[in-house]
């Protein structure tokens, strides 16, 4: 008799483009084609913002937090704002809360659309890639129109934000309503009813309920496996609740119960992405007049920091991609945040999906990880350069490489390539 | 006195659901710190600090008060004398308003050990890795103690968020930093 061997294969996935453009690495054990183990390794993307911010002081961290990832932007500094806010006893004007509404729901949009060209190109459907990010390009040109950019907005300061909504930017972003009333059933229809999407999503990658309780799902891919949980709802933030937020569940959108696919997590964002439209159009009607900031300028806003600061704080906000957590803790008579650290909803996801996946086809991996719509930028924080036995080509190094590599492309080159400026230290 | 006059004052004192927990708790651990605090816009959060000895029985109460109860953040820290890690959980979610609860641990710097909580939150486990690497808290009984985000090759008793001097020196620092405060972390 014949014993059965089974052989188990250890393959690296990453740390380069496992899913989207950015590194993380997956080191996954295969029988075969079937995955049986999934271990996680963080820390290609090490930035040591959370070191940097020991060094910084409260309005710096702002720029700071914001520019931790692009497509969230505006989710990290709102939050981290709330977490100071609260640590500080801060009260934030009325019409701020409505423009802050408005813009973390335009940024809801662009982060949807884009997840979900990812996804469909992903599988190999480039139609609806193209589809998704044309129709991703109204909304960015709307932020610039609003904010003057097309990422990092830096809209919201602490205690309000930097700029109004006028009549001319109301009317832009109605502009876009409409757009979008007319371009969402086709991508709606594209999404939740075309065969192939339905058969390459449908039962790939499952997280059960029990699993997405026990690795702290959250944001789409916790409501797709039935958590029905949103920060904005749950935290009753700002005015969200009188704009009536509510959690949108796949039942809202299929019409089936959870099962916890690709497919429920991308009809939850299809949902979120209706649900954004109609939070934009009630902040708009319901908008008040009055002040947009509580301090006028920044030095003040500076120097108020430093007194008013005094003790703990915690900001809980729904980014596009789930529940995004930030802690500040302050002392009075200092300029600085004694720690800040942020919490980014893709950490808790990432090791979710990790367990998913078992049992599943390595082919199904990349959708897999596309799914819950990753942002690896975020999820890691902390870096510091040093000199271990590795040599570790710090900026100035890979700066003289590259002169010299230009130089021998193109020796008769002119120009001083040496850095203009006494701001940076390098 | 009138019956809406009687209405209005038991609603008045009807417990919040935070104030519901913050009672149980208190109740439970006569020994925790519990305090219910409103931030300016009403929102209430309930602020824990509990010794180490009982801070596996509190998370075990808390995941027996609800079964669903989300572990959202644990966040390691240099407090000066003493290490803490203070965690962020949501419980009572099924509707709005949730109990936002925080439970903060401490340990002292000379023998830093805190008791592991993935049994009760299995994510838990990767912030614990997290907390290891950072600030070097031990968290007794962890599954897992490899490095979560730095590379392997880090020098070992170097703890980068640590404010005294196991933390990064200004040797260890290539073109980083913010050219007017190169010296020193956060202030005490």
């Amino acid at each position: 008799m014949t014993e059965k061997v089974e052989y188990w294969v250890k393959i690296p996935f990453g740390p380069i483009h496992p899913g989207l453009e950015e590194p993380e690495k997956f080191i996954l054990t295969l029988d075969g084609e079937r995955i049986v183990d999934v271990d996680v390794k963080l820390g290609y993307n090490l930035r040591g913002i959370q070191w940097i911010a020991l060094r910084r002081n409260y309005i710096q961290i702002m720029y700071l937090a914001e520019r931790m990832c692009g497509i969230c932007s505006f989710s990290h500094n709102h939050t981290y704002t709330r977490a100071v806010e609260e640590a500080g006893g801060i009260e934030v004007p009325e019409r701020a809360e409505y423009i802050r509404v408005i813009i973390g729901e335009l940024e809801r949009i662009h982060s949807h659309l884009l997840n979900l060209g990812v996804l469909a190109h992903d599988i190999g459907y480039d139609t609806l890639l193209h589809l998704t990010w044309l129709a991703r390009e109204k909304v960015m040109d709307t932020l610039e129109a609003v904010s003057g950019n097309r990422v990092n907005y830096s809209m919201v300061t602490i205690g309000g934000v930097r700029r109004d909504i006028d009549e001319k930017k109301r009317k832009i972003i109605l502009d876009m309503i409409k757009y979008y009333h007319e371009v969402f059933p086709q991508i709606e229809e594209a999404f939740l009813h075309d065969p192939t999407i339905e058969a390459r999503f449908r039962d790939t990658a499952v997280i059960s309920k029990r699993v997405a309780l026990e690795q702290g799902a959250v944001g789409p891919t916790g409501r797709g496996s039935g958590i029905r949980d949103d920060a904005r709802w749950s935290e009753r933030l700002g005015v969200y609740p009188d704009l009536g937020i509510k959690p949108v569940m796949p039942q809202d959108v299929t019409g089936e119960r959870p099962r916890g696919d690709v497919f429920d997590r991308m009809a939850v964002r299809i949902g979120e992405l209706w649900e954004s439209l109609e939070l934009i159009e009630h902040a708009l009607d319901g908008m008040p007049d009055g002040k947009i900031k509580a301090f006028p300028k920044d030095n003040v806003l500076y120097a108020k920091l430093r007194l008013m600061v005094d003790g703990e704080g915690i900001g809980r906000y729904e980014a596009p991609r789930g529940e995004l957590v930030h802690y500040v803790r302050g002392k009075k008579g200092s300029d600085k945040p004694l720690r800040w650290k942020p919490r980014e909803p893709t950490f808790p996801n990432l090791f979710s999906v990790a367990k998913g996946v078992i049992g599943d086809q390595v082919a199904d991996f990349v959708v897999a990880v596309a799914s819950i719509d990753p942002c690896l930028s975020c999820t890691d924080r902390v870096a510091v350069i040093q000199d271990g036995k590795k040599k570790i080509l710090t900026e100035k190094d890979l700066l003289k490489e590259s002169i010299r590599k230009t130089r021998e492309i193109n020796p008769d080159i002119k120009g001083d390539p040496t850095p203009v400026g006494s701001s940076c230290s390098r | 006195m009138s019956e809406a006059h009687a209405n209005e004052i038991n609603e008045v004192k009807e417990p919040t659901k935070a104030e519901k927990v913050a009672k149980a708790i208190a109740d439970r651990f006569p020994e925790a710190e519990v305090q219910v605090k409103t931030n300016k816009w009403g929102r209430q959060r309930v602020w824990v600090r509990i010794p180490r000895e009982k801070y596996r029985e509190l998370m075990g109460f808390i995941k027996a008060l609800d079964r669903e109860a989300h572990y959202s953040i644990g966040i390691e820290q240099d407090w000066g004398d003493e290490l803490g890690f203070l965690s962020h959980l949501v419980i009572h979610y099924d509707d709005a308003p949730a109990v936002s609860l925080i439970v903060d641990v401490h340990a002292p710097k000379d023998d830093p050990v805190i008791p592991d909580i993935s049994e009760v939150f299995p994510i838990a486990l990767q912030f614990e890795r997290e907390g290891m690497e950072m600030v070097g808290i031990d968290f007794e009984g962890a599954p897992d103690k490899r490095r979560l985000f730095l590379p392997d090759d880090f020098p070992e008793g170097i703890y980068p968020l640590r404010l005294d001097d196991k933390g990064v020196s200004e040797e260890m620092v290539k073109n980083a930093g913010h050219p007017y405060y190169l010296k020193g972390g956060a202030k005490k």
